[in-house]
């Protein structure tokens, strides 16, 4: 029997998801190794079991909280897929700030009518079991992932930084031309998209183990950003990675 | 040795005609401030006045991502690729590239030959160029001059402007013939033509210094300022460890296995299976790329594993210099040496 599979949602653009119905020249391979039992963007169905669980965005309210443990409790293999739900993504920025103040930015004098949480990421919460990085996650990346998953071996791992692949890919760097990016300590597995076209890395598929954020806070600085906006890009996806 | 002057105009002529032998292969523009080994479509493109490429000459031989086999899942069969053997041309190639070369043969040959990188090292010819030291080469230090001519078929050698033209194998001169631009001359030897950046020892002198610098205390002060991007292993000349990893396809029958550049500075380099890491800090990895470069292959063949191209140096956005560090451990070495002398 295929694997059912379902995607859901939480405190995201849906962007993640959407990319799914963009595959096109691979959607009908992927629905030969897979049952699509549950996907609030593609169809109507239900379903009260899934072999695997793919979620999408960070949990930040109460309800959150209880909806994802309902769908741990009934999915055999739990996915987080995109940033937000790998780590709190950028939602993760009001963590920042006092919650109070964040609730009367948004709600106003309505505030106390909305229950809000920090932005978590769903590991925060109940127990993943793979994720895809990446804002949005790259088709790749999740293509990798479905296939290993489907023949039942382990989905890639990536340790290393962005640089990896943008040196393998011979790219001129991009502090050579004057733009301060963050392949450096940033997961890589993006095949470094940003850098090959020109922009510099934002860290959207997070920090990687052990980082030497002095370190690069010093590169940073010296190729001519002040700290203070150093340390903004650096949190831009991962407040809730880094200390600073 | 025969040696001829060319006008620095004829120079896209002379590739045109090197064209006869094989693929031209030389270096080209890249991005604003970088330049690449490139195949040459339009030989005025050739750029002759470049400091170093992004990536070594190396990536022409052990490619960055190489399939090595294609295997069916459906079928339970494999195939290995095959690679051909072309006969190229490399032109415009520098001294310490040429050093790095004649080294990797000499990691991927010696033993069980590497076979992906004997068939592609087959048939190749080279034809180097002199360069102006900058701010980061440091070859003359491990030495190689800029006029060292070991490896190369053909030597260009700037002079006021214009070139002289070395021939130094038979194979030189076999891509000479019929090329009637050229006139014989007297060699000339170049001066002012000096390295900005120095290895205060001579490198024989290297090996012992690093025979006391395990415990030094400037690996903590380099690996204080590396962010272990990797940078400088994956633009070094003579590194050569790669990754191996399956990839199948989306339809879940086909695949193939790649090789990709590894690198010692990542973290994951030296992890294993249960999660044991043999060199988990940086520290540790810091100190290990140095010492492959400057200790542990040269005890055998006792030559330095680094030829001073300065990519390393050039490419680190942490600015984290090779000779620099070396510079400091001898500087320890030294105060070391003072305190261990018995003065009686």
């Amino acid at each position: 029997m295929k694997p059912q599979v379902a995607f859901f949602d939480f405190t995201s653009c849906e962007g993640c998801q959407l990319n799914k119905l963009n595959f096109e020249n691979d959607l009908l391979d992927i629905l030969k190794h897979v049952d699509l039992v549950e996907f609030r963007e593609a169809m109507d169905d239900k379903a009260d079991h899934y072999d695997i669980a793919f979620i999408e965005g960070s949990i930040t309210s109460p309800s959150c909280v209880e909806r994802i443990h309902d769908i741990r409790r009934r999915s055999d293999i739990l996915v987080a897929l995109g940033s937000c739900a790998v780590n709190g993504g950028v939602n993760a920025m009001k963590n920042l700030h006092p919650i109070d103040d964040v609730r009367e930015t948004v709600y106003g004098d309505d505030k106390y009518l909305f229950a809000t949480l920090p932005a978590m990421a769903v590991s925060s919460v109940v127990k993943v079991d793979y994720e895809v990085r990446g804002c949005p996650m790259t088709q790749q990346d999740f293509l990798k992932l479905l296939i290993a998953l489907v023949l039942g071996k382990q989905p890639p791992k990536y340790g290393s930084p962005v640089c990896v692949e943008c040196k393998l890919k011979e790219n001129e760097c991009l502090y050579n031309r004057g733009m301060v990016c963050l392949g450096p300590i940033t997961r890589g597995g993006c095949d470094a998209v940003c850098p090959s076209f020109g922009q510099f890395c934002t860290g959207c598929r997070g920090i990687l183990d052990n980082p030497n954020i002095d370190g690069m806070l010093e590169v940073m600085t010296s190729h001519g950003i002040s700290l203070d906006e150093a340390k903004k890009r650096m949190l831009l996806y991962n407040s809730n990675e880094v200390q600073l | 040795m025969e040696c001829f002057s060319l006008l620095r105009s004829d120079v896209p002529a002379l590739i045109d005609h090197l064209g006869d032998f094989g693929e031209v292969i030389a270096p080209h523009g890249k991005g604003d401030v970088s330049y690449s080994f490139e195949v040459v479509r339009d030989s005025s493109d050739v750029v002759l006045d470049y400091n170093r490429t992004l990536l070594p000459l190396k990536k022409m031989f052990l490619p960055p991502v190489e399939k090595l086999i294609g295997f069916s899942l459906k079928n339970e069969s494999y195939e290995q690729v095959d690679v051909a053997i072309a006969p190229r041309v490399f032109f415009g190639v520098h001294s310490y590239e040429m050093q790095s070369i004649l080294r990797l043969d000499h990691s991927m040959l010696s033993g069980s030959a590497e076979s992906n990188y004997f068939k592609r090292r087959q048939s190749s010819r080279f034809v180097g160029i002199s360069f102006e030291p900058d701010e980061f080469h440091f070859s003359e230090s491990v030495g190689v001059v800029i006029e060292e001519m070991e490896g190369f078929d053909l030597f260009l050698n700037e002079v006021d402007d214009d070139f002289q033209l070395y021939v130094l194998t038979d194979n030189g001169q076999e891509m000479l013939n019929g090329f009637d631009k050229i006139n014989l001359t007297e060699p000339e030897i170049v001066e002012g033509r000096n390295f900005k950046k120095k290895i205060r020892y001579h490198y024989n002198r290297l090996p012992r210094v690093f025979q006391y610098a395990y415990h030094s205390d400037v690996w903590a002060d380099v690996a204080s300022r590396c962010v272990g991007c990797g940078a400088c292993t994956l633009t070094c000349p003579t590194c050569f460890c790669f990754d191996v990893q399956d990839h199948v396809e989306v339809t879940a029958e086909d695949g193939m296995r790649q090789r990709s550049w590894d690198s010692c500075m990542l973290s994951t380099f030296a992890e294993v299976a249960g999660g044991e890491n043999f060199r988990e800090k940086t520290i540790n990895r810091t100190r290990h790329r140095l010492f492959r470069k400057f200790k542990y292959i040269t005890d055998e063949e006792g030559l330095p594993w680094c030829v001073g191209c300065g990519r390393c140096t050039a490419f680190c956005p942490a600015g984290i210099s090779m000779p620099d560090i070396v510079n400091e451990l001898i500087q320890e070495d030294e105060k070391a040496q003072y305190h261990r002398t018995v003065r009686v």
